[in-house]
């Protein structure tokens, strides 16, 4: 894992030197109000072109609402979401967004490889790059021999890896995905972040929401939510830097008291 | 509109509802088994019918038994006994017999003589519909011992004017009926074989969509449809091509059965029957999208049946015509999709309506697909997510 030291600045609109520091996603002043609860409160965040974005927070925080905001399922009661330049909800910016739910959201009836294929068609995919990109996806999420087995008969972790390959299936461009790795083993958990890690590298933005607070150091940078409200961002490193802690966990609870004594 | 994503989508419900073995049965052999079962009680050929008969026994009478005897119906479903005047009563309360046919012992002397004799039903008369029926039976059978006897007195008189029965009094010449539609092969099973075409697929076509749209909606793979660039009005026709298909095939399914198994009677295009039952499916698949996105789990869909089946089964000309039934109700019938399907299936199958005959059904029912649409895209909208 290698973390950029030069990406922890909040230069955010401006595109500096390096195609890395584009940015994907601006959120301005996004507030979300769902009846007497203010789920997002005055939000505004960037996140770079090519990076992983990890959106951390007890439950509640808003990083669901955060992502549904983010594809287009949800509308902001004010505030902007621009996704690549372009304000969503928008019809050019779903073909480009790849989206994992929490629930591992999957027909049972049908087989690994046939959810593929559908998920797949949807976005556009055809003939045999369609029939590549589904041998790929199910040999990155070791799912290639269980590829013609209806999902009804997958355990708790294989729909999760199916999940996230239909998620990916189609290459999006910004990948949002909501606890990706829950339920998976650790070995590949380890693959999975690598495996994120290379999308990184091919240009892939991933926004991914965990509450398991030791992945989190797999991330390029972090924004932790609390009560709608962004606590911090930057590189897992410095949070921890600037926390003066040796766990993300610690360091979580430095800043949600830290901001409780600021209020 | 994508053609390509639509039509993913249409296959992929083809293909669960293909691998689901208890819904292919629900959509394929259920609909034939109870027009089996409507065939079999409509048609009562299961129940036998007993007429017990006390035949004439006085001079002459030989020649009248055998007349009777040759206008006996020789069907399975009717089986007749002699027994003597006395045992009438006992016999119909003993069960033994449905009803009764009694002539008066001096019947063929009576008819020789150029007298009316009274010949008298008795029926047992406990079920209204046997006693209908056995009285059609026994007044048939009169009528055609009268017409039997004046043409036997017509033929004596002009071949051979000798014999006891010479001077017989004049029967009520009947011609058999005329039939503007249909025929006398035509039993309530004929009429009601097309309207259940229509029935069968509306309701099937609303049960699976309204749990398949559900099932999305708990299963969280309807968020990713509607993030991805499928649209609405896509998933909506998409949905409506899968269960079409579906439905279509259904109708081809049970038509055949009742056309080559059950030997319907019909008359007319049978595409027709095809089209409206489009129609009726476009409408139906709608309704299931727009009531399940009211619903939170399949039970609450289940409950939905009454409202949406109870209703049309009574009230849209079913079993008993619309114009029977009291006048407050009529414009409900009017505005429910199967008074209107039902009107088209029975005006093709049994009246060989064109397609010009139907154009008011068949516009009213499109007028119906329409607003379903209209309302499901609307309600998806608003209530999916």
């Amino acid at each position: 894992m290698d973390i950029d030291a030069d990406r922890v600045q909040e230069t955010t609109t401006t595109p500096a030197n390096g195609k890395g520091d584009e940015s994907m996603v601006v959120i301005e002043r996004l507030v979300k109000q769902f009846g007497r609860l203010r789920a997002i409160n005055d939000l505004s965040m960037t996140i770079k072109t090519g990076e992983t974005y990890g959106l951390i927070g007890p439950n509640g925080s808003g990083k669901t609402t955060l992502i549904r905001m983010l594809v287009g399922l949800l509308r902001p009661t004010s505030g902007t979401i621009r996704i690549g330049g372009e304000r969503v909800p928008s019809a050019k910016v779903a073909a480009t967004l790849g989206y994992m739910t929490q629930l591992s959201a999957l027909y049972l009836d049908l087989t690994a490889k046939e959810n593929l294929r559908f998920f797949s068609s949807i976005y556009g995919l055809r003939g045999k790059e369609q029939a590549r990109a589904i041998q790929e996806m199910l040999e990155r999420v070791e799912l290639a021999d269980r590829a013609n087995d209806v999902v009804g008969t997958f355990s708790g972790g294989m729909r999760q890896r199916l999940s996230l390959a239909c998620a990916l299936v189609h290459r999006p461009r910004l990948a949002l995905l909501d606890e990706p790795t829950v339920g998976v083993d650790p070995e590949l958990r380890r693959a999975f972040w690598d495996y994120f890690a290379q999308l990184n590298r091919e240009g892939v933005t991933i926004i991914v929401s965990t509450h398991q607070l030791d992945e989190a150091a797999h991330c390029t940078r972090l924004g932790l939510l609390r009560f709608g409200g962004l606590l911090a961002q930057d590189t897992p490193q410095q949070l921890l830097l600037q926390s003066g802690k040796d766990n993300m966990e610690d360091a979580f609870l430095y800043f949600a008291s830290h901001k409780e004594e600021q209020l | 509109m994508n053609l390509a994503r639509i039509s993913a989508l249409a296959s992929r419900i083809i293909r669960q509802l293909l691998r689901d073995r208890r819904t292919l049965a629900l959509i394929f052999v259920v609909p034939v088994v109870i027009m089996t079962l409507l065939y079999l009680v409509l048609t009562n050929t299961n129940s036998v019918h007993t007429l017990a008969l006390v035949r004439p026994t006085g001079t002459g009478s030989d020649q009248v038994n055998t007349l009777i005897n040759s206008l006996l119906p020789g069907k399975d479903t009717l089986h007749v006994i002699n027994i003597n005047a006395d045992q009438v009563d006992s016999t119909l309360k003993g069960g033994n017999a449905d009803a009764a046919i009694v002539f008066p012992a001096n019947f063929a002397q009576a008819v020789a003589s150029g007298q009316q004799p009274a010949v008298q039903i008795v029926l047992e008369g406990s079920d209204p519909t046997v006693a209908s029926a056995m009285k059609d039976e026994a007044s048939g059978l009169l009528h055609q011992l009268g017409v039997a006897l004046y043409v036997v007195k017509l033929q004596q008189s002009q071949a051979a004017p000798t014999g006891s029965i010479g001077s017989l009094p004049l029967p009520l010449a009947v011609s058999t009926p005329r039939y503007i539609y249909g025929g006398a092969q035509y039993t309530y099973d004929d009429a009601l074989a097309p309207v259940f075409i229509g029935i069968f697929s509306f309701f099937f076509v609303f049960l699976l969509t309204s749990i398949a749209f559900l099932r999305e909606r708990s299963q969280g793979t309807i968020e990713r449809v509607l993030v991805s660039p499928l649209t609405r009005a896509e998933l909506v026709v998409g949905y409506i091509g899968g269960f079409t298909i579906f439905a279509l095939v259904q109708s081809i399914v049970v038509l055949l059965f009742v056309v080559f198994v059950l030997r319907v009677h019909y008359s007319g295009n049978l595409a027709l029957v095809f089209l409206v039952t489009v129609l009726l499916t476009i409408g139906s698949v709608n309704l299931g999208i727009f009531l399940s996105t009211f619903a939170q789990n399949e039970f609450q869909v289940v409950q939905f049946i009454p409202l949406v089946f109870g209703i049309q089964i009574f009230l849209s000309g079913v079993f008993w015509p619309v114009a029977q039934l009291p006048v407050a109700l009529q414009p409900v019938s009017y505005i429910l999709p199967l008074t209107y399907a039902n009107d088209a299936l029975r005006g093709v199958m049994l009246k060989g309506n064109t397609f010009v005959d139907i154009a008011g059904q068949l516009a009213a029912l499109l007028v119906f697909a329409l607003f379903m649409v209209l309302l499901s895209t609307l309600a998806m909208r608003r209530r999916v997510v």
